[in-house]
């Protein structure tokens, strides 16, 4: 090898045992650098011919200086273990379940401060009324238009309905607000039937009874968020008077935070009888099936047609507000479903208990081992669940159809990589103690794949047993095998040194 | 301890390699066939466990020979009655690594 060539590789080497220096704890770093160069030393006298080049003498050194970094991250591991306090329970099944119930109870922490997550989770409580639907235009692609006059709304009503026993209507529009004489505002104003809030089944917050004087009065329900703002959270603005448009109301209560799922972004709900809806511009209205409407009602949305007293038809569409399937707990135990189907196609489900012999294993034994593989899905089943509601609300907003597919693909994922790790975990535990194998050593060479086994070894570390796993698979050595320390071991060996 | 400790086949290779007068790193590499990354952390963990020790050779020795100091490992009482135990159990260590090629090098 040419002198500036030969100072190029022996630069390059010494950078790679200089990087894997960076993994080792500062406290041996000096002396640990000391050895591996002067070990490599060594391996370039035996290695690399004098004053001449070889690839393969090159390669092989370089090889050497890899196993630096094995080294090192050994070095650093240990480091760690050292100063953990739970040395002992290391690798242990006891501290892999600890490990699983402190990470659920971080996730569901996190999902009780999330202020979006816990409005998910408090408004799936309140359970809507099976065959409710929002009755709009045939039109409707995505985005919803209020399509009922009030003049057909007041038809519907006054008529017997076969397929409706309940109907309320509303319709949004700016109007002027006050509190004060001399405040006034601008807000979005939904005047609404007064059944509204109950075919909803939202519970009103605050709900104050009302007096004798109060009575002729309208009803005004605030929103979560006008409440805030406006009123800065005093529970005790209701059943105070405001000026709405030009009429008179009392504030009746407060809706929960997030319960107003329907079209329109509201302030406040006027709640009127059905007789001032006479004339004005159209909205929506809230439906409430009978038996035999919800019997149409196959998928989420049904077709309406409406007949007119001019003998015309409407042709209309009823939209279901019954979340159904796309509640946090459906969409999770259908990511649950998935994953599960998933999982043969990315890990083999075989738990690896085969063994060198026939080692019959007690089924006190057996239990643990599979109990052990059930507590850990247990846990993996919580941890995925918040953690897939955290994700999915900390960037998407409630309701909104995207939070549902993105809460599905992320509980799919959290599934299907846990379910994948609790397999591959399992298969290295010892059957014995349910302690991981540790401290894993390449065995042969894949050269010699046709001469000898090749593969990695562990050992558990109570000495219970030996875990080989086969670098290249092979027909007589296909997957891992378990060796027994005990009476299998002198059976193996016996008389064979002797 | 000794006598209880259950060897990986690679700790005892090492320890048999030791034995047998192959003392530093890579002269027990090349005698066990096996690659660094898996000697010198079996090295380290025997080490921990007190079945070998180490020391620095004289910076004068390794002058004279005009090389780097080398790092040397020695068996411990626990690791001779250690690797009596293996050699038990794993008959051809013996075989592999024989004491007496040490000693006619």
């Amino acid at each position: 090898m040419t002198p500036p060539a030969e100072s190029i590789f022996r630069v390059f080497h010494l950078s790679l045992l200089g990087c894997a220096a960076l993994l080792v704890p500062s406290e041996p770093r000096g002396e640990w650098c000391r050895e591996w160069q002067a070990e490599l030393w060594q391996v370039c006298q035996e290695r690399t011919p004098a004053g001449g080049f070889s690839w393969h003498g090159e390669r092989e050194v370089v090889e050497f200086c890899l196993g630096a970094f094995q080294d090192a991250f050994f070095l650093r591991k240990r480091g760690w273990q050292d100063r953990s306090p739970f040395t002992e329970m290391r690798g242990s099944a006891a501290q892999c379940i600890l490990i699983l119930a402190a990470v659920s109870c971080a996730c569901y922490a996190v999902a009780l401060l999330s202020p979006r997550v816990r409005i998910e989770r408090s408004l799936s409580e309140y359970q809507v009324y099976p065959g409710l639907v929002l009755i709009q235009d045939t039109d409707f692609n995505g985005h919803s238009l209020p399509a009922i006059t009030p003049a057909q709304y007041r038809v519907w009503t006054a008529s017997r309905q076969k397929y409706f026993d309940r109907l309320a209507f509303y319709r949004v529009a700016l109007e002027p607000v006050s509190v004060t004489p001399h405040a006034s505002k601008t807000w979005e104003v939904a005047r609404a039937s007064s059944n509204l809030f109950a075919m909803l089944n939202v519970p009103v917050q605050f709900a104050a009874p009302v007096g004798r004087a109060d009575r002729d009065l309208t009803s005004v329900i605030l929103s979560y968020s006008a409440w805030k703002r406006e009123f800065g959270g005093d529970p005790q603005i209701v059943g105070s008077i405001m000026r709405v448009g030009s009429c008179k109301a009392r504030i009746a209560g407060v809706a929960p935070e997030g319960s107003w799922r329907l079209p329109g972004k509201v302030d406040a709900w006027l709640l009127e009888p059905d007789s001032s809806f006479a004339h004005g511009s159209a909205g929506y209205v809230v439906a409430h099936l009978t038996s035999l409407g919800q019997s149409e009602l196959w998928t989420s949305s049904v077709q309406i047609t409406s007949y007119n007293s001019d003998d015309t038809e409407d042709s209309l569409l009823g939209i279901s507000l019954d979340p159904g399937s796309s509640t946090p707990g459906a969409v999770f135990l259908f990511a649950v479903f998935l994953a599960i189907l998933a999982l043969p196609g990315t890990v083999s489900v075989s738990m690896g208990e085969y063994s060198f012999s026939a080692h019959p294993q007690s089924w006190s034994k057996k239990l643990c081992r599979w109990g052990f593989l059930g507590v850990k899905i247990a846990l993996l089943l919580p941890i995925a669940y918040f953690a897939s509601l955290d994700l999915t609300y900390s960037f998407t907003t409630i309701y909104s159809p995207a939070s549902v597919m993105i809460h599905l693909f992320i509980s799919f994922t959290i599934c299907i990589l846990g379910f994948r790790w609790a397999v591959l975990d399992q298969r290295q535990r010892c059957p014995i103690c349910l302690r991981r194998v540790a401290h894993p050593a390449q065995v042969g060479y894949s050269s010699q794949n046709f001469l000898a086994w090749n593969g990695t070894e562990l050992i558990c570390e109570s000495g219970h047993t030996l875990l080989h796993i086969p670098g290249l698979e092979t027909s007589w050595f296909s997957t891992q095998r378990w060796l027994y320390l005990d009476t299998s071991w002198e059976f193996l060996f016996a008389g064979s040194g002797k | 301890m000794a006598t209880e400790v259950k060897l990986s086949h690679t700790a005892a290779i090492i320890l048999q390699a030791i034995d047998a007068g192959f003392v530093y790193g890579f002269s027990i590499m090349e005698m066990a066939g096996l690659p660094s990354g898996t000697v010198y952390p079996a090295m380290r963990r025997l080490e921990r466990e007190e079945l070998i020790c180490s020391r620095w050779e004289k910076q004068s020795i390794a002058d004279a020979e005009q090389r780097p100091a080398r790092k040397y490992y020695k068996l411990t009482a626990a690791g001779k009655m250690t690797l009596e135990s293996s050699r038990k159990r794993y008959p051809l260590l013996e075989r592999l690594i024989p004491s007496e090629e040490a000693k006619s090098v």
